[in-house]
């Protein structure tokens, strides 16, 4: 298969994902259609849709470790933060247990999410057994919602302050470097499957050949993935909340 | 505090007494006016010794096959150039301006820890010699200022001259984040009121940005010199690939510091350009939040970018590419601060003194600096560009052009303030333009030498044409340079003694150092104007038209304990340094190695004392909170307990390396052996210093400290032990789980 | 005297796309060099201070124009990333399976090998015109850098990581090489030329390296007597002397090279006898001792070495 024909058929038009979309965004008009900021609702299912629809989603099914990377990337750092962003300034979760808006447990979600899944085990069964990668791609969303929440709440009493932001995200932004720094440079393959992949669609003679994929560059790209594009996503995300810091009103002096 | 007083007691005129014991005050000072200059002076000692040697490199290269000086004396002159001019010119210089300026710049009485002040400064010294002592001990080192292995391993480099240069560096390094420690605990809590952290002036906020970069990259620096050190004292084999070892590495963790490191010392000269630009502009910064903004960008950028220095090692397109784009990012934030800097002066009322020159003629050069370094982030013209002259021609504009020309602008602008006095502008003027025709006559030159193939570092090269002219110009340069400091000596020396008085604010600047006498008193100010803004002394002059206020009495900013905060960022520096540690040691590990290996240990016996570790964590945090319900006796209590299991911890990491010692494996045995030991002891080293800290605290308590005062010692002493023993789950980890899970 | 010289003179596709890039880019760079210091310039021109004027108004700033500059910026940027990405492949192909050229560095010297053939010379290579050459990079001892400005990118050598490039040279001629990373005492003089030629006379050069060493006579047959006898023989190689070691240079057809040395000197019979006399007075460092061979000897010695066509 050509890279355009797996560009034009690989698409994974899975019905129930479809379904939960739909129903998402018809949750979303109902709810919050006069207060909410629909574009980046709709762009965070875009983006959900682009990581298991698209063929990106093809790929991380046991071909590719990068592209598996792309979709942890998008699920974890870039769909939960647009629906957070589609939010109201009046939205409440309701009564959350404590646990999930500790700035700790946050942090453990979004560092935790990327350690736990590259595990090796884990990281196999995700990409041979569907069951489990949906597992994965549910936990991403949810992980991913609890860490931005310290920092993209919709009430600002909700969210960290901005010096503790910054100091949350660049822990964070540390923690994953070095887990891609060590994808990156490691000599075994972390996630075995992808060095022999089970060729279901007649791809791999262009994976290999055509675009010049080795299991090593493969895993590199992975690393690198996870680590300098990953590092730029909290980097922005820090000169946001210094901007945020600045943009904060000014207080009425004590003493003159 | 105004112009008659400053005028009727001209300063430094003392009494025979008080010159007596200011003699000796300067060696034992704790003030950070008085320490700061002794580090500007320390900086210039070393400038005239650096410039010394760059003199003779050029006398070298001013013509082809020339044979001035041996081969290696050449090399050994570039290797102490470079490593002179980076850290024991550049960063004391900062460290000097920072001493004296931040403290001023926020209101405050003193740094918040004077003593270690003081320590940090005399490590300079210390480092200074320990790097020259390689003279007398067979040679200073002849690798190059990033010493890149195997070049700098003994089999190559079998003189000591390579381990006094890793141990000056080490030295220095300690002393780097020691004063970065200091001075970001004195922003965070000595401020003057209503100095919010929004207020500070763009000189030091670049300045506390860029301690954050110190104490993040100067111990990745250290962990590479222990490993270097270990490699040539102790015979392993961490960069040398006759035995395992990867050369590859060292270059790694040598830029995952020197890229950040390019930073540490141009963001000081951002800072001093983002100070005298609007002050002799008569107008703000252009776009504050901006300039201020793109200090942090560059800073987070700057440790995500180190590879782009690895271009040509053979990383593969992959790798480089991830980093040309990183690398590129860079320059928008660095955009920004010199369109700022630009349209600051686009409108004003520009002043042509000294001082400005010098930051206008550094920034024209940085300007070049940074489109040359766009070429070098671009990979392939990297390919051709690195290691010729076309790179040193660009990293001397840095360096020279952006930072030298920044610091000289600072000494002539803030002289005055130190000394009381002016410096002549007639010689300032000369000094400036001998500077700027020598400065580009050296270095715009070598752009055209390196299209040309001279490679870098070479102690001479063949006749090719258009070579020799070429460097005889640059040569020529060279001493223009050498004239303009001899002038600025001259001046500074003839100042300091007759020059003029100079008033409190000379330069009608708008920062809080111009609002006390020049020099200042010893506790800096009698009464301090109002802050409303970023420029109070611009509301006190212009009270018709005074600037924005910005923020309140800001609610965000930490407003931490002093012990507290001190301990945190050390932590966050150690954290660097075992960061590095065992990323080397899974590295190293990710294969098995032929010889000993973790089957060696005794995971079960391991597992034992670090419970006992861990439980420690838990007694001392009983202990920290008897001492809040004022429970002495208990306090005490939990404080031995703890004692007790830590040491308990370092006994049974005694009897481990002794019973593999008896096994025969030693550090030297092979890789496995080498990270191991080095790993766990590091931690061991630091449990034992906990120990001892937790003892001094525990004799503190029997002596009954804590009943009498409040102090802080404990908190801080414990978060430290926390943190040991938070290490030792990720080295736990690292060493002992993670090899039985495959 | 062409200031652009070698860099901007390329002799290769691989030489030639980076040169083309370079020109790219200093145009933008220049133009952005232009406009800035162009606005400086014109601020310091126009807005300086007079007598009496006064502050001027004080502007702290535009954040329309502030998120301009930094837009623009980054546009420029991404232009740049994807020219990057398409020259470094266009001069920087992946490696063939087998490479045509293995070069090692040594302190202070290139060894190149011909794996196709077994032919082994140094400091000096030879390649066909036209026809690109995968080059395999090797280090034995500490990181050296192979760099031909004219025809193609630098890369480093590294041990125990060989690197691999592709040269190439479209015109006859002779290309100057230098080691380009610092790699001890005499890195200065790890110089080498790449010499393309015609494939006929290539094959002619590669046919006379790969026939043994001439069959000495006279005054020349006593050096090779000398070459054994003394320690020359535990460092360096002669084709069909029985003489094997692969410490210093192959000296099988040491004549036929222009100069020795890493380039330090001409090769010319003056030159050789000032290097037998002493090679750390030629080459102050080098790893070859001083023998101090008696005249007759030297003579011997010269004539032998001479003799290696």
């Amino acid at each position: 298969m050509t890279t355009s024909e797996f560009l034009h058929t690989a698409w994974s038009w899975n019905p129930l994902l479809l379904a939960a979309c739909a129903a998402a965004l018809a949750g979303y008009w109902f709810a919050f259609r006069r207060t909410g900021r629909i574009g980046y609702f709709v762009a965070a299912l875009g983006v959900v849709l682009l990581a298991l629809v698209s063929p990106i989603h093809a790929l991380a099914d046991g071909y590719l470790f990068s592209a598996h990377m792309v979709q942890h990337i998008l699920l974890l750092l870039v769909a939960p933060a647009l629906a957070l962003l589609s939010l109201p300034a009046t939205f409440s979760p309701g009564k959350m247990p404590r646990v999930f808006v500790h700035p700790l447990a946050g942090w453990l979600a979004g560092v935790g999410a990327m350690w736990v899944w590259h595990a090796p085990a884990l990281c196999n069964a995700a990409a041979v057994s569907g069951p489990v990668a949906a597992l994965q791609s549910v936990s991403l969303l949810v992980l991913g919602a609890v860490f931005w929440w310290q920092v993209l709440a919709p009430r600002d009493d909700q969210r960290l302050a901005p010096f503790t932001a910054i100091l949350y995200l660049f822990t964070a932004c540390v923690a994953c470097s070095a887990l891609g720094i060590i994808l990156t440079f490691s000599p075994v393959r972390v996630c075995s499957v992808f060095m022999h992949p089970v060729d279901r669609l007649g791809i791999m003679g262009t994976i290999r050949g055509g675009w010049g994929m080795t299991p090593e560059r493969d895993q590199q790209i992975g690393g690198l993935l996870m680590w300098v594009p990953m590092c730029s996503i909290y980097a922005a995300a820090i000169l946001s909340q210094f901007a945020r810091w600045h943009a904060t009103p000014a207080l009425p002096e004590k003493t003159p | 505090m105004n112009d008659t007083t400053a005028t009727a007691s001209p300063p430094l005129l003392l009494t025979e007494h008080a010159r007596a014991h200011h003699r000796v005050a300067w060696i034992a000072t704790v003030d950070h006016k008085r320490i700061g200059i002794l580090y500007m002076l320390t900086a210039l000692f070393f400038f005239v010794v650096g410039g010394v040697e760059a003199l003779f490199i050029r006398l070298q290269l001013a013509v082809p096959n020339n044979t001035l000086l041996a081969p290696d004396t050449y090399n050994q002159l570039f290797t102490m150039h470079g490593t002179t001019m980076i850290f024991l010119v550049a960063m004391p210089m900062l460290f000097g301006l920072a001493n004296y300026f931040v403290p001023l710049q926020i209101g405050a009485r003193d740094m918040a820890f004077p003593r270690l002040n003081a320590f940090a400064f005399w490590l300079v010294p210390l480092g200074g010699i320990l790097l020259h002592f390689s003279v007398l001990a067979g040679g200073a080192p002849a690798v190059g200022w990033f010493a890149y292995a195997p070049l700098s391993e003994t089999p190559y480099a079998s003189q000591p001259g390579v381990n006094y240069w890793a141990l000056a560096l080490l030295v220095l390094g300690i002393g780097s984040v020691s004063a970065s420690i200091n001075l970001i605990v004195t922003v965070l809590t000595a401020r003057a009121p209503h100095m919010t952290l929004r207020r500070l002036p763009l000189f030091s906020w670049m300045f506390f940005v860029n301690s954050f970069l110190v104490i993040l990259a100067l111990p990745v620096l250290n962990a590479g010199l222990a490993m270097l050190l270990i490699d040539r004292l102790l015979d392993t084999h961490f960069f040398l690939p006759a035995g395992g070892g990867s050369a590859i590495l060292w270059q790694h963790i040598f830029w995952a510091f020197g890229h950040p490191e390019v930073y540490i010392v141009a963001i000081p000269a951002f800072a001093i350009l983002s100070e005298i630009i609007p002050v002799f502009s008569r107008k703000p910064i252009f776009g504050y939040e901006f300039v201020a903004g793109s200090t942090v960008a560059i800073a987070l950028l700057s440790l995500l970018v180190w590879a782009h220095h690895m271009f040509t090692v053979g990383l593969g397109h992959t790798v480089d590419l991830f980093f040309v784009a990183s690398s590129l990012l860079i320059a928008i934030p660095t955009g920004v601060k010199v369109l700022a800097w630009s349209a600051t002066m686009l409108g004003g009322r520009l002043r042509l003194e000294t001082p400005m020159l010098f930051c206008v003629a550094a920034l024209v050069q940085f300007l070049v600096a940074g489109l040359t370094g766009v070429t070098h982030a671009v990979a392939a013209l990297d390919w051709q560009t690195k290691n010729s002259y076309y790179l040193v021609a660009h990293f001397h504009f840095v360096f020279v052009g952006l930072i030298v020309f920044a610091i000289l602008g600072a000494l002539h602008y803030w002289f005055p303030k130190m000394s009381g006095r002016m410096l002549s502008e007639r010689i300032g003027k000369w000094t400036f333009w001998l500077m700027v025709i020598g400065f580009n006559m050296t270095f715009v030159i070598q752009h055209f030498l390196g299209f040309a193939g001279m490679p870098r570092r070479v102690y001479t090269y063949p006749d090719l044409p258009g070579w020799g002219w070429m460097n005889m110009v640059s040569t020529v340069g060279a001493f223009f340079m050498a004239a303009a400091a001899l002038l600025l000596v001259w001046n500074l020396a003839h100042a300091f003694r007759r020059g003029p008085v100079a008033g409190d604010n000379p330069w009608k600047a708008w920062t809080l150092e111009w609002a006390t006498t020049s020099p200042p008193p010893h506790e800096n100010f009698d009464a301090l104007p109002p802050i409303r803004s970023r420029r109070p002394l611009w509301d006190e002059a212009n009270p018709d038209r005074p600037e924005p206020v910005v923020g309140g009495d800001d609610a965000t900013s930490p407003v931490a304990e002093k012990s507290k905060a001190g301990v945190i960022a050390f932590i966050a520096s150690e954290a660097g340094f075992f960061g590095v540690l065992i990323l080397a040691f899974l590295f190293f590990n990710a294969t098995p190695q032929a010889g000993p290996g973790p089957k060696q240990l005794d995971l079960f016996k391991t597992g034992m004392f670090s419970l006992c570790l861990f439980a420690s964590s838990f007694t001392l945090w009983r202990s920290e909170v008897s001492l809040r319900n004022a429970k002495h006796r208990a306090m005490k209590g939990w404080l031995a307990a703890t004692i007790v299991l830590g040491g308990i911890f370092v006994v049974g990491q005694g009897l481990e390396y002794w019973g593999l010692f008896a096994s025969g494996v030693t550090v030297s045995t092979n890789l496995f052996a080498t990270t191991f030991f080095t790993l766990t002891g590091f931690h061991g080293l630091h449990v034992c210093v906990g120990l001892i800290a937790l003892l001094i605290v525990l004799g503190l308590a029997l002596a009954g400290d804590f009943e009498k005062r409040k102090s802080s010692a404990l908190g801080a002493v414990g978060l430290y032990w926390h943190f040991v023993d938070v290490v030792w789950v990720f080295v736990l980890t690292a060493v002992y789980i993670f090899p039985l899970l495959k | 005297m062409n200031l652009l010289a070698t860099v901007f003179e390329p002799a290769s596709p691989q030489a030639g796309a980076i040169s083309h890039l370079f020109f790219v880019t200093l145009i933008i760079c220049a133009a952005i060099f232009v406009i800035v210091a162009g606005l400086i310039a014109y601020s310091l021109m126009r807005f300086r201070a007079r007598e009496g004027g006064g502050e001027p108004e004080q502007v702290a700033g535009n954040r329309k124009i502030e998120i301009f500059w930094t837009v623009i910026p980054f546009l420029i940027v991404v232009v740049l990333f994807a020219m990057t990405a398409r020259t470094m492949s266009l001069s920087d192909q992946p490696p063939a399976a087998e490479p045509d050229l293995i070069v090692t560095g040594h302190q202070w010297w290139w060894q190149v090998n011909y794996p196709h053939t077994g032919a082994v010379t140094a400091n000096e290579i030879h390649i066909p015109v036209g026809k690109p050459f995968c080059v395999e990079l090797r280090s034995v001892d500490v990181l050296h850098e192979f760099w031909v400005p004219s025809l193609t990118r630098k890369m480093t050598t590294v041990p125990g990581h060989p690197n691999h490039i592709w040269l190439q040279a479209d015109k006859a001629g002779t290309y100057l090489g230098v080691c380009s990373e610092f790699c001890g005492t005499q890195h200065a003089w790890m110089r080498f030329t790449v010499v393309a030629e015609d494939a006929e006379k290539f094959e002619a050069w590669q046919r006379a390296q790969l026939a043994p060493a001439v069959t000495p006579t006279g005054e020349a047959e006593h050096g090779l007597a000398l070459f054994k006898e003394m320690t020359c023989a535990s460092c360096h190689a002669i084709e069909g002397t029985g003489v094997n070691a692969r410490v210093g240079p192959d000296l099988t057809h040491f004549a036929s090279r222009a100069q020795f040395g890493g380039g330090v000197v001409e090769n010319t019979p003056a030159n050789i006898h000032r290097w037998l006399v002493n090679p750390q007075a030629v080459k102050p460092g080098v790893k070859m001792p001083n023998f101090k061979f008696t005249d007759e000897q030297l003579t011997a010695l010269a004539a032998y070495l001479g003799s290696l066509k």
